[in-house]
């Protein structure tokens, strides 16, 4: 059976079950289905000119800027993975990204976009990589379990933004605790109308194929690879196993500092003292989904970023609540997560089937 | 007509894994009770397959398994216990800290009233099994002071005490040495002459000729031969085991000048971190083209002594110099870089990694060098292009330079394990257990390959548990034992028996300051 058809298995398994659940706690089950299977998407509707006219377009744009970020912080859960490292760490890398480019942006102040723009976007990177660096180090030097270490940080990474946000960059004229609004040389123009999809979108999946180039080509690609495949072999053959570990980690950190670019400079262009955290958890969701394959990281981002935004829509469209609808993302990751449960129940269908055709 | 009964029969067995992987398919052999029956073939060819289902650990997906003429279904070894099967598995299962006696009756104990264990009766019926199977032992001993031989005697004895009357044993003698596997083999005689089956797993030639009455070959999981010992000679079964001729055994160095060595080692010694000594003392040297084996039961400090050799552990006193420059406790791949290179011992642990390809296997020592990679940017196509070389001159049976190495057979595997190893024309190979769990076809292309590298001049270390291996191909041995080396002889000149005694302590004191 192809990958393809055992998640689309998977997928519509979790979905007739989450039909149940909806019809067990609402009276209109088809209403919110349909929110949820097709909130995502634009309609389009013919005006009395004659030209189309798109609808919905925030919605849409909000499944492509989901995907974006998730794609980033599947980056870097996946890459650490190919070192067979369970870094937990996107959450605080996202933080110290968005906050290295947000401060850097309203200390350039008023300079061209072309110097605002990749500057931000370098020392997103860069704190990201910094914060990875922490935890592959903390692994490699001191032999410190980086499930706990990615935890810690992140919860080092939140409060000091939190602290700078509140302390340091606070605008005093807002009405909430926040930086101030980004110069808008320094963040970046929509390419959909009403929406925050900006080139960021095209980025995401270039920064897949950079990755999956590294992984595939480079050296230090296959380093991360074997040591990730067998480190005792990898020693023996004679790769720098340390160094290989801990560059998986800054690599994925610098994604996922990109996820912090994204948010403070392409979806906020300010930021808010109590951005919410979690988001670099969904990327370990994302990376699951894509099973470890780099290349498969943004189709992954996509179809959960549209389960997100679906979800949103069932919400906000019908008496559906809220955790329903999360229970019903969590049995689609289950589901698709579940290696052997299509094989298995389609080898049980087939048994069922012929013991049927024996008796009759 | 009187025909003997028929203790093991399978009928078309086929066993398909989940993830679909065909252990085996229309397995088809009949064992008759009180008959020795070697079940031969490569790593991966599905006899520990079969042996799991004739003991409850697995069950057939299509065909039959009887035992005693009775259909088996097996769920659980609990039920191949019922019925009378036991499995003597190739690492043993006991409890170390228990006695002999404790350690038979586990699982299956004689109480007191108000169930606690009855000693006494347990000790009675451990005695009792002894004097009924002449396997030797003392049931009051504690198992952790008890060699490895006498250890599998009392998984023997355990099995015994079950119920059982087919035995099956699996490479009960990968980790004896020659006089225990003399023993053990009288003890499976003499328990056939008492009417208990006996299905050994194998892949050694000589065994199967002194102990076996009938065999049965597999392949890829279907049988590809079966025959009874009689009608055999020894070339058939060699025949019959490989598919074709062996090669006639490499030829000798020829006898000359000893030249000046390339490889010194002295006072090499290991103390790991729990302060116990691993090695001590431990000098040779060798000169180029020529081979030092290294006898020595497993853990006797061989795996420390190749670590050593190849950079992977910083010794704790002296040093060892090839061609002048000392080249322990630098780094893996310091060591590499002045000319060592490594076959390590257990190859899936670290001498390849098994989910990856066989071109990113081949690579790993390699990968950092022109013409496969440049500027950090590997090349591919040579990287492929390299591998299908080596696929083809190793003669290895693969699908392509991008199967993943962990689903080659033993021998494949370290086909290619050893093309890496060598591709660089080291001047020092260290060799650990190269040919363990080999098929003998493979064996035999592995040995002409060391033997081709010894002629460009290479200094080889040969570690070996196997005493042909080292007979055949090392011009010196030296035997390791606890960890130091006792004995030291020309190869023409011992034979196994001798290097069986001084490999389990027995020989005569060593020669003092004999370095050779």
């Amino acid at each position: 059976m192809t990958e393809g058809a055992r998640i689309a298995l998977a997928v519509g398994a979790a979905l007739a079950l989450g039909f149940l659940v909806m019809a067990c706690v609402t009276d209109q089950p088809w209403a919110a289905f349909r929110a949820l299977v097709t909130g995502p998407l634009p309609s389009m509707e013919r005006a009395a000119d004659g030209r189309l006219v798109m609808h919905r377009l925030v919605r849409f744009g909000a499944w492509l800027q989901d995907a974006t970020t998730l794609t980033l912080v599947g980056l870097a859960i996946a890459i650490p993975f190919r070192a067979r490292q369970f870094s937990l760490g996107a959450d605080g890398q996202l933080f110290m990204g968005a906050l290295a480019a947000a401060a850097l942006s309203l200390g350039l102040g008023d300079v061209p976009a072309a110097i605002a723009l990749p500057l931000a976007f370098l020392a997103a990177a860069m704190a990201g990589a910094a914060w990875g660096l922490a935890a592959g180090l903390l692994k490699t030097r001191f032999e410190a379990n980086e499930i706990v270490t990615t935890l810690m940080l992140n919860v080092v990474a939140v409060q000091v933004y939190r602290l700078i946000v509140g302390r340091v960059l606070n605008d005093p004229t807002a009405g909430f605790i926040t930086t101030p609004p980004l110069p808008g040389a320094a963040t970046l123009g929509p390419l959909i109308a009403r929406t925050n999809v900006t080139a960021m979108v095209l980025v995401a999946p270039a920064a897949v194929a950079a990755v999956v180039f590294l992984l595939r080509r480079t050296t230090l690609g296959y380093e991360i690879d074997l040591a990730g495949a067998n480190p005792w072999f990898a020693a023996r053959a004679g790769v720098p196993v340390a160094r290989a570990t801990v560059l998986a980690f800054a690599l994925g950190g610098a994604f996922a500092g990109l996820a912090g670019f994204h948010v403070s400079n392409a979806l906020l262009k300010r930021l808010p003292v109590d951005l919410t955290p979690g988001m670099g958890l969904e990327g370990i969701v994302v990376a699951l989904l894509a099973r470890g394959r780099v290349a498969a990281l943004p189709l992954a981002a996509l179809g959960y970023a549209y389960l997100r935004v679906g979800a949103q829509a069932m919400e906000r469209a019908t008496d559906v609540p809220r955790e329903v609808v999360l229970v019903i993302q969590a049995l689609i990751i289950l589901f698709v997560v579940s290696d052997r449960l299509a094989p298995l129940a389609l080898g049980s269908l087939r048994r069922v089937w012929m013991r049927i055709g024996r008796t009759a | 007509m009187t025909v003997a009964p028929l203790a093991i029969a399978l009928e078309d067995v086929e066993k398909r894994y989940p993830n679909g992987t065909l252990a085996n398919s229309g397995v088809s052999f009949t064992v008759a009770a009180g008959e020795i029956h070697a079940l031969v073939g490569e790593n991966g060819a599905g006899k520990s397959t079969v042996m799991k289902m004739l003991y409850g650990l697995e069950r057939p997906t299509a065909g039959a398994l009887r035992i005693h003429g009775l259909l088996a279904d097996f769920r659980h070894p609990g039920d191949a216990i019922a019925a009378g099967v036991g499995l003597v598995a190739q690492h043993l299962n006991l409890v170390p800290s228990l006695t002999v006696a404790e350690n038979v009756v586990l699982g299956h104990e004689p109480r007191k009233p108000g169930g606690r264990l009855d000693r006494v009766a347990a000790a009675a019926r451990v005695r009792e099994l002894v004097g009924q199977s002449g396997l030797a032992v003392d049931p009051a001993a504690t198992v952790a002071s008890l060699p490895v031989g006498v250890r599998q005697r009392v998984e023997i004895l355990k099995v015994l005490h079950r119920g059982a009357r087919i035995i099956l044993l699996d490479e009960p003698t990968a980790v004896l040495t020659p006089p225990e596997t003399a023993t053990l083999f009288a003890t499976l005689r003499h328990l056939a002459a008492a009417g208990h089956t006996v299905l050994v797993i194998t892949h050694k030639l000589d065994e199967v000729k002194a102990l076996a009455g009938g065999v049965t070959v597999l392949c890829q999981g279907r049988v590809t031969g079966n025959a009874r010992m009689a009608d055999v000679n020894e070339g058939t079964l060699a025949r019959l085991m490989v598919g074709r001729d062996l090669p006639p055994p490499p030829p000798r160095r020829p006898a000359g000048a000893r030249l000046a060595p390339r490889v010194i080692a002295r006072d090499l010694g290991y103390v790991d971190g729990d302060g116990a000594i691993r090695l001590r003392d431990v000098g040779f040297e060798v000169a180029p083209g020529e081979i030092l084996g290294i006898a020595g039961v497993e853990g006797n400090g061989q795996d420390v002594l190749a670590r050593l050799l190849s950079g992977a552990a910083v010794p704790t006193t002296g040093d060892a110099r090839l061609d002048g420059r000392v080249f322990t406790g630098l780094s893996p791949r310091a060591a590499r870089s002045l000319g060592v290179a490594v076959v390590t011992e257990d190859r899936l642990h670290d001498g390849a990694a098994p989910t990856l390809s066989i071109v990113d296997n081949l690579l790993a020592t390699r990968y950092a060098q022109p013409p496969l990679s440049r500027r950090g940017l590997i090349d591919r196509g040579t990287a492929r292009r390299w591998a299908e070389a080596v696929i083809a001159g190793f003669d290895v049976r693969a699908t392509g330079p991008h199967q993943p190495i962990g689903a080659l057979s033993g021998g494949n595997m370290q086909k290619l394990i050893l093309a890496r190893e060598i591709a660089d024309a080291p001047a020092f190979l260290v060799a650990s257990q190269p040919t363990r769990g080999v098929d003998i076809a493979a064996a035999a292309a592995l040995h002409t390959r060391l033997v081709a590298l010894r002629d460009q001049g290479a200094a080889i270390l040969l570690i070996s548990a196997d005493l042909d291996e080292l007979l055949v191909l090392s011009d010196r041995i030296a035997v390791l034992y606890r960890g130091r080396i006792v004995a030291r002889f020309e190869a023409g000149a011992v034979d196994a028996r001798t290097l069986g005694l001084h490999m389990t302590g027995l020989g005569p004191e060593p020669k003092g300051g004999d370095h050779d």
